[in-house]
């Protein structure tokens, strides 16, 4: 058996480990674009730029892990195209590498949006390390940043350049910070607490071009660049970061595809098989079910892309199982020691929704839970954050907790609470 | 056979030895006031469910949710021991806090250490034939054993209890 995956990252090693632990014969090929010999963390980017941790850190696996687990590797290639009568894939060197059973692995790239002078210098995507060493470099030579993007990765990106001592606002088109993981509150704190900081926040403006640096000012070495706002503010910035979203990196299926059907990413089943035979997709790319609306989504978060790549192994080593309930929208995140969690529904969106919730704003404290029909749909814990695996795991099991509700919000409640009940 | 931790809730009375001995097992002196004085943090805790006291620590899960969270590679499954810890494996916690979150007993907490804070568990007490907890538990509630062992005097005592 010849195993292929595209892709190192959360799902592709994981992949990896599963198929070895089932399988110690089959040849096992892992297929990346960027030169890394050892996996790493993309989550752990921004400290990298903040320069608290060093490449060192960002790895999440041993420095032998490929040797370790007999993987033949091949690095700084892309993959272009999938022949999926001949079971090949074509490789941007023009070799050919046939299998037997294929994980696209291939994660998500970075959303550029189509904002004029996008492409120009000092302009960074924030999805590698090899950007993130860009973006590092960049920071030694500037005094003024510019996120573009109040999410996630725009947030943590912002502090991190904040923390290497450089001024920074982030642009965020939508009315507040965090808009898929937070309610207003959380981000009206988080945004406050960013504001303390001296980090400038502008929400619900968008960016209408980014300005090159004038000929004169290139001419003097200096790097300074202007941004025109929606609103026709203009602002300076040595530096931009985009941090718009991302996109399912599908598109070494856009101009040859074998029959692999893509939503927003690639649609599995429970067995993460994609519509074509013998392939299979993991982690940020897939599209599967939602425990928690039934509904097809994404679910571009680490823990699932882990769990969706030993799935996806241990149906291509012949020992099929089922992904078991995954809820896709969950985080946990900390801002300035302010640690967050939010999983699944963090607003009221229907009639029956049921809201508790404690806030205590001089101790920077908020827990919020929805609940329906006596079950949670969601949780949102920000400076408390005890107790969120627990409710968690009530989510994502929708069970009955109208016996033990008042229970909910406690930061004691434990495990003994829910099994008693 | 693998031991474990086991816990009998009906035997613990809630004297709290258990998390004296695990915060003062953690510290190289072992001294309890020390781990008292020096806020060491105790990794199994006892709660009070309607007035009964019940300890819970980690069950060293077979498909470990915060080992499948750690996006640093710090919280690993030993294959050996079977032990899962996010001390000493390698890597460092970067306190991200995805294992809190992924952690279906919330057995995982915060710490702060050495400056950072960082995720605070169970380490199965590496190094020690007994662990501390149930070395120090003067109730019988811990118990440290293979499982099937366990498995069979719950059974047995199932068995019995409905014969009388």
């Amino acid at each position: 058996m010849k195993y292929v995956i595209i892709g190192s990252s959360a799902a592709g090693s994981s992949a990896v480990e599963t198929l070895r632990k089932l399988d110690k014969e089959s040849t096992i090929t892992v297929i990346s674009e960027e030169a890394n010999l050892r996996p790493y963390s993309r989550c752990l980017l921004s400290d990298y730029i903040a320069g608290e941790i060093e490449e060192d850190g960002l790895a999440f696996k041993s420095a032998d892990f490929f040797e370790k687990h007999n993987v033949e590797t091949i690095f700084s290639v892309r993959a272009v195209r999938i022949d999926g009568e001949a079971k090949e894939v074509h490789l941007s060197n023009n070799e050919k590498v046939p299998y037997d059973k294929l994980l696209l692995a291939t994660g998500s790239v970075n959303f550029v949006p189509p904002i004029k002078g996008v492409d120009s210098k000092g302009v960074f995507g924030l999805r590698s390390l090899e950007e993130a060493r860009q973006i590092r470099n960049y920071t030694q030579k500037v005094r003024r940043a510019l996120v573009l993007g109040g999410g996630l990765v725009g947030c943590e990106t912002a502090y991190a350049l904040y923390r290497t001592g450089i001024e920074v606002t982030v642009v965020e088109m939508a009315s507040r910070l965090l808009p898929v993981q937070m309610d207003e509150r959380a981000s009206e704190i988080l945004k406050s607490d960013m504001e303390c900081e001296g980090i400038r926040v502008i929400t619900g403006i968008g960016v209408q071009e980014i300005i090159p640096t004038g000929f004169w000012a290139r001419l003097f070495g200096k790097p300074g660049k202007g941004v025109q706002l929606t609103n026709g503010e203009r602002l300076k910035a040595d530096m931009i970061v985009l941090a718009a979203g991302t996109r399912p990196a599908v598109g070494l299926l856009q101009e040859h595809n074998p029959g692999i059907q893509i939503n927003h990413g690639i649609l599995v089943n429970k067995k993460m098989e994609t519509t074509y035979p013998d392939i299979y997709a993991a982690g940020d790319v897939a599209e599967s079910i939602d425990t928690l609306t039934g509904k097809r989504s994404l679910s571009p978060i680490w823990p699932n892309a882990i769990i969706q790549g030993k799935v996806a192994a241990s149906c291509m080593a012949g020992r099929p199982v089922d992904l078991a309930q995954q809820i896709a929208m969950q985080n946990a995140c900390e801002f300035r020691e302010v640690p967050t969690i939010s999983i699944g529904q963090v607003e009221a969106t229907e009639k029956e929704d049921q809201v508790l919730e404690t806030y205590r704003p001089q101790e920077r404290i908020y827990r919020k839970i929805v609940l329906r029909h006596g079950k949670v749909r969601g949780l949102l814990f920000m400076g408390d954050i005890r107790g969120a695996g627990l409710i968690g795991s009530l989510i994502r099991t929708q069970r009955d907790v109208t016996s033990i509700k008042e229970l909910l919000l406690h930061p004691e409640i434990s495990w003994a609470h829910v099994a008693d009940q | 056979m693998r031991k474990e931790v086991m816990i009998d809730a009906s035997k613990c009375n809630g004297c709290l030895s258990c998390t004296v001995a695990c915060s003062a097992a953690h510290i190289p002196s072992g001294d309890p006031l020390e781990a008292l004085l020096t806020g060491e943090p105790s990794r199994i805790a006892v709660y009070s469910v309607h007035g009964k006291a019940v300890p819970i620590t980690c069950r060293h899960c077979d498909e470990p949710a915060c080992v499948n969270a750690c996006m640093a590679g710090a919280m690993q499954k030993n294959a050996e021991s079977g032990r899962v810890k996010n001390e000493n494996t390698g890597h460092d916690c970067i306190g991200c806090w995805m294992c809190v979150m992924a952690c279906p007993y919330g057995v995982i907490n915060q710490r702060e250490k050495e400056g950072r804070s960082v995720a605070v568990k169970c380490d199965g007490c590496v190094g020690r034939s007994v662990p501390a907890c149930v070395e120090s538990c003067p109730n019988g509630a811990l118990t440290y054993g293979p499982v099937n062992e366990y498995a069979e005097t719950k059974q047995r005592q199932a068995a019995a209890s409905q014969v009388a």
